[in-house]
């Protein structure tokens, strides 16, 4: 009896789920949603990129100030944020993506290196904004 | 030891759970909470994706030797095992696609292969490849071979559709979701069963992954906001809730499903 019921109650999960997940299909623009005043500068393939370039012009700040291991910290937030908007920023030009993450993580290696080199260091996070502008303008 | 408890004792009842839709619920959230934890392991922790890799495999180790070592399907091990399997075949995947630069449709080819091949050499042993009556510690070993192939398979699958078709996770979720409708439809016209039950578990994959990002994704990319910990916190209460169900189930000596 208790199954029976168990079965039919966990049935009710999938329409239920269903239906959130196509009100949300039907309600959202086929094209990327925007994230607020996003100017024709900061626009990309990939959509707005402004966020993210701006912690990578911290940590380039950082690094010439030499003090890497502030970097090294200050870097995490991209790569955290990075990684969580994968999925949104991906289907949205997956080459593109490619190209800015292999970026970033040539700036993380460089940073979390086991004796971090103020050249190098430098050399990639500039490369790393270097990637963000040429992104930019290609829509 | 009691000999008649020994390894060699045949295993009689069915050693995974029955095919209901709590079965299909409980495995596409298992998907996302599973990646979910991987994932913070190896960025939010920092562990990096070797030494968490490297962690998950023994973890499945121990988790698989836990359930072949059961006598019946207890739902707590069965599932933590598919968590795992899903973390592990997500992480094979990846490591072709990021660590080694395979194509993915390499990857997808090539797991279809192998998935094709272990159902051929199990069927070729055992004459069934029914889930209802996996009975024998051969054909649980060909069981969970499937269901980590079925993983990499789902993971490369899903990815390439992202890469290929630029596919987002709101029409992953409508095109995955109607294809495994159309599975299910195939399967009540009359369709062979175990067919369709391997090509559901395999779409169900991407289809998991898929939602989880559409609850998990900021609004600003369309989706609902809700972030990992919360989409994670909330698909693991309803997968405790419902394995729960399952373990009192069992427990309270429910006839167990036994082999057609």
């Amino acid at each position: 009896m208790l199954t029976r019921f168990a079965r039919h109650r966990s049935a009710l999960l999938v329409p239920l789920a269903l239906s959130l997940v196509l009100a949300t299909a039907c309600s959202k623009p086929a094209h990327q949603a925007g994230t607020g005043p996003a100017t024709a500068q900061a626009a990309s393939r990939l959509g707005d990129l402004s966020a993210f370039r701006s912690v990578a012009a911290d940590v380039a700040a950082i690094v010439d100030k030499g003090d890497l291991p502030a970097a090294k910290a200050r870097i995490k937030a991209l790569e955290l944020a990075w990684d969580s908007a994968e999925a949104g920023l991906k289907p949205r030009a997956a080459d593109d993506w490619h190209v800015l993450d292999k970026a970033i993580d040539k700036a993380l290696s460089a940073l979390r290196a086991d004796t971090p080199n103020q050249a190098d260091c430098k050399a990639a996070v500039a490369g790393l904004l270097k990637t963000f502008d040429a992104m930019q303008g290609q829509v | 030891m009691n000999p008649r408890h020994s390894s060699l004792a045949p295993i009689r009842l069915n050693k995974v759970p029955d095919v209901a839709p709590s079965f299909w619920i409980i495995k596409i959230m298992s998907t996302t909470v599973g990646e979910t934890v991987a994932d913070f392991l190896a960025v939010g922790a920092g562990w990096g994706q070797g030494l968490t890799r490297m962690v998950m495999a023994v973890l499945l180790a121990a988790a698989l030797l836990l359930q072949l070592r059961t006598r019946r399907y207890t739902p707590w091990i069965y599932w933590l095992t598919v968590v795992l399997v899903s973390v592990v075949g997500t992480q094979i995947t990846d490591l072709l696609t990021d660590g080694l630069g395979v194509s993915l449709y390499l990857s997808s080819a090539v797991f279809s292969v192998l998935l094709a091949a272990i159902f051929g050499v199990w069927y070729r042993g055992e004459r069934t490849l029914s889930i209802h009556a996996i009975v024998t510690r051969r054909r649980e070993l060909f069981y969970w071979a499937a269901i980590l192939c079925t993983f990499a398979l789902g993971t490369a699958a899903g990815d390439l559709a992202t890469e290929a078709l630029g596919l987002g996770f709101t029409w992953g979720v409508v095109v995955f979701g109607v294809l495994i409708g159309a599975t299910f439809a195939a399967w009540r016209l009359g369709g062979n069963a175990v067919l369709c039950f391997w090509i559901a578990y395999i779409l169900t994959r991407p289809f998991g992954a898929a939602l989880g990002d559409l609850l998990t994704q900021a609004k600003a990319y369309g989706g609902l906001g809700l972030g990992a910990l919360w989409t994670s916190a909330l698909f693991l209460a309803v997968i405790v809730m419902l394995v729960g169900l399952a373990q009192s189930g069992v427990n309270s000596g429910r006839p167990a499903a036994a082999a057609n």
